[in-house]
């Protein structure tokens, strides 16, 4: 039985063949390899998904704009000679203004004219016209020296879809009209109504027998009692300005208009005025004569007037072709027939020869037209404007100097006036030859370039151009500064402190540790100092900004001291160590010698403390925070702080080879090594303080102060708690990393030393640190990544102040500061989103460069680790 | 020696060798002590930052004695004595102090002693904490009818109980039943607590309820139209539901109501250290003690009762007082729920880079991008997230699903889902190290075995690889988890809220809701230390919490080194 069964079983092995595997664990199988294998390349679209993504929310702030529509009309009616054209918010009803009072409306995708009153000129024609920045009201001068005021109201108003009047005709795009209304479609089924009314006041006598040729208009107060101010240069050239009130009496219903006017000085005889321009609160009027140039009156003071400053704003040939405010009334256009294009403001300028002591200047040179300016109109939300010439316009930002569009008009006749709808989405120009053109635009971000973010601009009122970051502020005219440079530097400057505390305190611990601390005294301290890392940054935060900044304010005098005062400490500490018999340092060393260095430590502080308030009398006139502000003292103790340790390093290094055989052989004689040492060393500290002294003294005398520098206005949250609370952060990291670098040098390379004869000493610094060096760098890097996109830390404990300064007591702003404190209240896609995702973009660009450098150094060293 | 040394130049080399030690220069002790004097400092630091965390988190909740301060000037305060420092008093009124004291400050170089006061009283004195300079002190007296009593608003008060009013019965500052006092305190409070179960609670539920109706019939008009029947069937039935709904709640505020007019009945009335009095409903006292007459054990209790309320109650006063139970339970739910994202991703992506890829140049990238993840400063985290989850994946959903409650967003603004997925992003690479690490750790015959067994490549890892790794990866996700619990600043963009009201888990379905904002221990301690009224009043509160959060951090560091070494022991009894 058996024998025939051998055979069986030998093929027993072979039977599996007929075996097949299970269809499920192929599919699970092949599964697997798919979803692994995506999965791990994920991690790359992870990396660069957030790049990419990010340069996609930021690029739009460089794209300038697009038009999106465009319309040509003839006008209905044919208003004479169109003196303004207005457009409703919606751009849905176009409106023009002619001199003879004449108004015609229509509705702008169709060119359906609509029934409106004409403004009552009593049969006048209007010499001369001015408009507020809205466009509701008007002022006309007549040829009689009358002026009358008019305004333009918008009826707009929502109501619901089945509320709509029957009758209406039907225009295009679901909008309709009864004739005077159009009712177009708002979106959530309900009608937005918008229409024109006009009304116009009775005349004002202002010039007796003189044509009014240049006028500007302001209105302020409230409904109910309305102040209205103008200013009116008549033929003859007087220049009054005028304020009107206007008081309803409650009980008639009567208005009563009192009129007050002052005559401004007068101006040269012969001059052609050709624009009058002045502030809502009448402290600055500007006339323009035909020739560009420009006198200024200071009527701050109206019952004395006076005529600041007279200035030439154009070239000789050129003639004045434009002029007028931007919003905030302090940036001043200017256009002439030679098409350039510029921007003016009034600053405060020592030495102006002016009346008032300040100075037009030219701020702003925008791309000059190559023909004449012809129109210019003002946005109502932005310092952007719009500039016409016969051949095309132009949409230009005043601060930024870009031109975000240029519109040609080829079949049109010039943009004689030109306007931007209320919210900055349309143009509207008028040309003269019966057409008018519309464009519908989109200019989402106007006023950022690459040379706005990263450049000077020269913003409204600054004395000079300058990176600014400030970001909002409580008035409508406010314009937003958008330099990300502030915020770098206060990245940088935050990052450079950090690690100059950092730095020295890790590396020299982690050398300690790997070379000379005991591997039981390593195993308890280097977990407790990695531990560190994983501590949160906000708790850091809250100890820096909250206990530890109010305590160094106070004691500032100490913390300064200490920086020396431990360090001495420990070198005295050293070189008394080294007087005590060579037997007797055998048998200390390790524990105790490690308990004896904490112990010198804790002690120099002590002291630092202690002697903190002398310190302060001795150096500082007693009074720390008044000496950076240089009210009080000179400025030699901090220089010499400075030279001390410099001027005492040169020393050491210059005599560390200096063999003096006389001391020696003393020294042989008496066996006392160490108090020798000790007594070279004392020379040389107080020789080279002496020096340090005489140097800061020769500085000082030289002018060399560092208040106003790198010290100078003391804040209670400033860089010197930043860099220290970094420090607790970034410590424990490049502690780690070096220490680890220095611990995986072979260990052959550390016995050969030693068995060479080295020191310990001699090892660790000739041997053990070159090999490392790469490895200890690359920690430092890291360190450094960390220190730059830190966050929490720095929102507590810097005062983000964006400011340009290296002062080590002041604050600063970091760019992930800026970016946690502001983007909870930016509005999704607005400039100020864009920007901080741009800011991010920077924060990612500046460590994915430090990382990347970080990980091939760290690379190299490995590979030169593994080849020892 | 030995006997041949008998040469001319031996005999002067030993005695030299002998006589003269190592060079000093080549000893180099003071850099050494450079060295270990920097070791020394950054321990110390590190000891230092602990203990003040650990000393002012621990004693905080731990009663103090009231002090009654009569001033030189005559003014008399009574508060607790909070710290005490020294400062530098202005040069004007040093100048008008007594000569004696001003020989004393010129001696201490212009410095003299301060300690701040908790007064409390805050609606009283508009202001909590005093600076009270040492010299300016002409008595401290800590007399034993001084009570500290803690409200539910305004802070503490500090004063001595003037009258009682309970229910009717009313006692003098001579008779105070004490125990009646605190049984009636008891109930009050009791009653308090229904109040508030009711309010917030169930009438909670039922304003959800009218919420959900009303969006179910906005959904109903966005998909039918608003003038279909089906439409104004529903919107009929929706009318009777919201009218039942709504005498539900005239029910039960009616009971909350009454429960309020009862409470009312029992006030106490309170006079500060001057007399200014001040009269309380009792149920507006969340504790109330005489600072001064206190036992050991009776301090004892209050501190146990003071943290048991620290750790399970909400905040109040601007979350200077109170508890910071949401925050604790927000930092919980959304640790969890990163660590449920982040655990496939990274052990998929090491799987990758240890089991399926060649090594080569797409290998590299993948490193270089695994490095660059774990360098990227987290607050560009947040800005991804916020632009991405939050507000394109967010606002999409919030499209497709909930139309109805537009223009308020749903899922299209910060949440716990996009902080979790944002946190996960954060993390991913300390889970992919760890796991790289853990599989590199399994040795290569283990996998042969398997494999020469029969089994697939799938299987080998499932069955074989991933529960022998499974330590290292376990400590990889204990780790993200303490590096995710301990980071606030993504979070600050990506749905972390000062105050949110409602818990991210709850009774009511769909029972998680990942779209709500949540609070968070380590926000909390921003928020309570700069953006509170005062940040004194908070400093107690921040101090407590950040011990919370380090003890948090810490133990989940110490859970992972503990999980590896128990899981290790665990497999290491079928080790080849």
């Amino acid at each position: 039985m058996q024998a025939p069964a051998t055979p069986k079983t030998q093929t027993a092995p072979l039977r599996p063949k007929t075996r097949v595997t299970r269809r499920s664990v192929l599919i699970a199988d092949r599964a697997a390899d798919w979803t692994i294998r995506i999965g791990g390349l994920a991690i790359i679209l992870a990396v660069f998904g957030i790049m990419i993504f990010l340069i996609h929310v930021a690029i739009p702030l460089f794209l300038g704009a697009s038009v999106t529509g465009h319309i040509q009309r003839d006008i209905p009616n044919g208003a004479g000679n169109p003196r303004f054209v207005a457009v409703d918010e919606y751009n849905t009803v176009g409106v023009l203004i002619g001199d003879d009072g004449r108004v015609s409306a229509f509705h702008l995708p169709t060119g359906a004219a609509l029934a409106v009153n004409n403004l009552d000129f009593g049969g006048g024609v209007a010499t001369a016209a001015s408009r507020t920045l809205d466009w509701r009201d008007m002022a006309f001068g007549f040829a009689d020296g009358h002026v009358r005021f008019a305004r333009l109201d918008p009826t707009a108003g929502v109501i619901a879809g089945d509320s709509l009047p029957p009758g209406l005709t039907r225009l295009a795009n679901g909008d309709s009209t009864d004739g005077r209304v159009v009712y177009a479609a708002a979106p959530g089924g309900q009608y937005r109504r918008i229409g024109v009314v006009v009304a116009t006041d009775a005349a004002q006598p202002v010039a007796e027998g003189a044509a009014i040729v240049a006028i500007d208009y302001r209105v302020g107060g409230t409904i109910e009692r309305p102040s209205r101010a103008f200013i009116t240069v008549d033929s003859k050239g007087v220049v009054r300005l005028s304020s009107a009130e206007t008081r309803m009496n409650l009980l008639t219903g009567a208005a009563r208009t009192t009129l007050t006017t002052a005559t401004l000085p007068p101006l040269p005889a012969g001059t052609q005025v050709a624009r009058v321009l002045f502030t809502a609160n009448a402290d600055q009027a500007y006339v323009a004569d035909a020739g560009g140039t420009v006198y200024r009156y200071d009527t701050r003071n109206l019952n004395a007037p006076v005529l600041a400053e007279t200035v030439d704003l154009l070239p000789r040939d050129a003639r004045l072709s434009a002029f007028g405010f931007l919003i905030g009334e302090q940036s001043l256009m200017v256009a002439g027939t030679d098409g350039s294009v510029g921007g003016y403001f009034r600053l405060q300028r020592e030495g102006a020869s002016t009346g008032d002591g300040y100075k037009l200047i030219r701020a702003h040179d925008l791309a000059p037209h190559a023909t004449a300016v012809t129109g210019f109109g003002a946005s109502q939300r932005g310092k952007m404007f719009v500039t016409g010439t016969a051949d095309g316009l132009w949409i230009r930002h005043g601060t930024s100097e870009q031109t975000l569009l240029k519109l040609s008009h080829a079949e049109s006749a010039g943009g004689r006036h030109v306007l931007l709808s209320p919210r900055d989405d349309g143009v509207f120009a008028f040309g003269g030859d019966g057409k008018v053109d519309f464009w519908r635009v989109s200019i989402p971000h106007p006023e950022t370039t690459l040379q706005t973010i990263f450049g000077k601009v020269w913003y409204e009122g600054y004395a000079e151009p300058g990176y600014t970051w400030q970001s909002s502020a409580g008035t409508d005219s406010f314009e937003a500064k958008l330099s990300l440079i502030p915020l770098i530097f206060g990245t940088i400057k935050g990052t450079v402190y950090a690690l100059l505390f950092a730095v020295p305190v890790a590396l020299l611990a982690a050398i300690y540790t790997s070379e000379f601390l005991h591997y039981r005294a390593r195993a308890l301290i280097k977990p407790a100092m990695e531990m560190m890392a994983s501590l949160p940054s906000v708790v850091l935060g809250f100890i820096a900004a909250l206990i530890l900044a109010p305590i160094v304010e106070t004691w500032i005098a100490a913390v300064i001291l200490a920086v020396v005062a431990v360090p001495l400490s420990l070198l005295v500490a050293a070189h008394l160590w080294q007087i005590l018999p060579i037997d007797w340092a055998l048998r200390l060393d390790g524990a105790p010698k490690l308990v004896m260095i904490f112990v010198t430590v804790a002690l120099g502080v002590y002291l630092a403390a202690l002697l903190g308030p002398v310190f302060e009398y001795a150096f500082f006139s007693g009074d720390f925070r008044a000496w950076v502000n240089g009210s009080t003292g000179r400025a030699t103790p901090f220089l010499f702080i400075l030279v001390f340790p410099v001027s005492f390093l040169v020393a050491q290094l210059a005599t560390e080879r200096l063999d003096l055989p006389w001391l020696r052989a003393i020294a042989d004689r008496t066996r006392k090594d160490g108090a020798f040492a000790m007594l070279r060393w004392l020379v040389l500290l107080t020789g080279s303080a002496a020096i340090a002294y005489g140097i800061a003294e020769i500085l000082a005398a030289l002018g060399a102060d560092l208040r106003g520098g790198v010290v100078g206005t003391y804040v209670q949250r400033n860089t010197l708690i930043v860099a220290f609370a970094m420090g607790f952060a970034v410590i424990p990291i490049i502690y780690t990393i070096a220490e680890d670098a220095l611990n995986s040098v072979p260990e052959h390379l550390r016995a050969a030393s030693l068995a060479c004869g080295a020191t310990p000493w001699q090892t660790a610094t000739r041997v053990i640190l070159p090999t490392a060096m790469s490895g200890v760098f690359a920690g430092i890097m890291v360190g450094m990544g960390r220190a730059v996109g830190e966050t929490m830390i720095v929102v507590m404990a810097a005062g983000n102040t964006p400011i340009l300064d290296w002062n080590v007591f002041n604050g600063l702003r970091a760019l992930s500061a800026n970016i946690a404190v502001e983007l909870p209240e930016s509005v999704k896609d607005g400039t100020l989103y864009r920007t901080l995702f741009l800011a991010a973009l920077t924060l990612f660009v500046m460590t994915f460069v430090i990382n990347t450098a970080a990980e091939m150094i760290r690379q190299r060293f490995r590979k030169r680790a593994f080849q020892l | 020696m030995p006997p041949d040394s008998g040469l001319a130049l031996t005999p002067t080399a030993a005695p030299r060798g002998a006589s003269r030690p190592t060079d000093l220069l080549a000893r180099g002790e003071p850099f050494l002590w450079g060295l270990g004097g920097a070791l020394g400092f950054g321990v110390m630091m590190i000891a230092g930052f602990l203990l003040l965390v650990l000393w002012n988190g621990i004693a905080t909740f731990y009663p103090r004695p009231i002090h009654v301060v009569t001033l030189v000037n005559g003014d008399v305060l009574a508060g607790e004595p909070t710290r005490t420092e020294s400062f530098r008093p202005p040069a004007a009124e040093v100048a008008a102090l007594p000569p004696s004291t001003q020989v004393t400050v010129a001696t201490k170089l212009g410095f003299a002693d301060r300690t701040l006061y908790r007064t409390g009283n805050f609606d009283l004195y508009g202001d909590d904490f005093r600076w009270v300079t040492d010299y300016a002190i002409a008595r401290i007296t800590t007399p034993p009818d001084l009570y500290l009593f803690e409200r539910l608003e305004w802070g503490p008060f500090i004063g001595r109980i003037k009258s009682v009013d309970l229910a009717g019965a009313t006692f003098d500052a001579g008779g105070i039943p004490l125990e009646r006092l605190a049984v009636a305190h008891d109930e009050a409070r009791r009653r308090w607590r229904q109040i508030r179960e009711i309010e917030h609670d169930e009438i909670g539920r039922v304003n959800q309820q009218i919420e959900s109706e009303r969006l179910a019939l906005r959904k109903m008009e966005l998909g039918a139209g608003a003038h279909t029947p089906e439409y104004t069937d529903a919107a009929g039935r929706t009318e009777a539901r919201v009218a039942a709904m709504t005498r539900e709640y005239e029910g039960l505020a009616a009971r909350a109501a009454a429960l309020k007019a009862e409470n009312a009945r029992y006030t106490i009335a309170l006079a500060d250290i001057k007399g200014r009095e001040k009269l309380l409903p009792l149920a507006e006292i969340m504790r109330f003690y005489p600072a001064n007459d206190l036992s050991i054990f009776g301090k004892l209790g209050v501190y146990v009762s003071r943290w048991g309320e620290f750790l399970t109650a909400e905040p109040r006063e601007a979350n200077t007082e109170g508890g910071v139970f949401p925050a604790i339970f927000g930092t919980f739910a959304m640790t969890l729920l990163m660590v449920i994202a982040v655990a496939p991703f990274g052990v998929i992506t090491a799987l990758y880079l240890r089991e399926y890829a060649t090594q080569g140049r797409l290998v590299s990238v993948v490193r270089i991008s695994v490095n660059n993840l774990a360098g990227v400063p987290s607050i560009v985290y947040g800005v991804f997230g916020l632009g991405f989850f939050a507000y394109i994946v967010g606002g999409t959903i919030d499209e497709v699903f909930f139309p109805e409650r537009l223009p308020n967003p749903t899922f299209g603004t910060g949440g716990l889902l996009w902080s979790a997925l944002t946190l996960a992003l954060l993390t991913v690479p300390v889970v992919i190290v760890a796991t790289e690490e853990a599989l590199a750790a399994v040795p290569r015959s283990v996998r042969e075995g398997s494999l020469a067994c029969g089994a697939s490549k799938w299987q080998t890892i499932r069955r074989i690889v991933l529960p022998r790794a499974m330590p290292g990866i376990m400590t990889g996700l204990i780790l993200a988890m303490a590096r995710g619990a301990g980071e606030v600043a993504p979070l600050m963009l990506v749905g972390v809220v000062k105050l949110a009201p409602e818990l991210p888990i709850d009774g009511i379905f769909p029972y998680i809701h990942f779209e709500r904002s949540f609070m968070h221990l380590g926000f909390h301690i921003y928020d309570v230390g700069f953006q509170s009224r005062n940040s004194e009043a908070g400093k107690p509160m921040v101090f407590v919490t950040t011990l919370l959060l380090i003890a948090l951090v810490a133990l989940m560091n110490a859970t992972a080194i503990m999980v590896r070494n128990r899981l290790k022991q665990k497999f290491s009894g079928s080790q080849f």
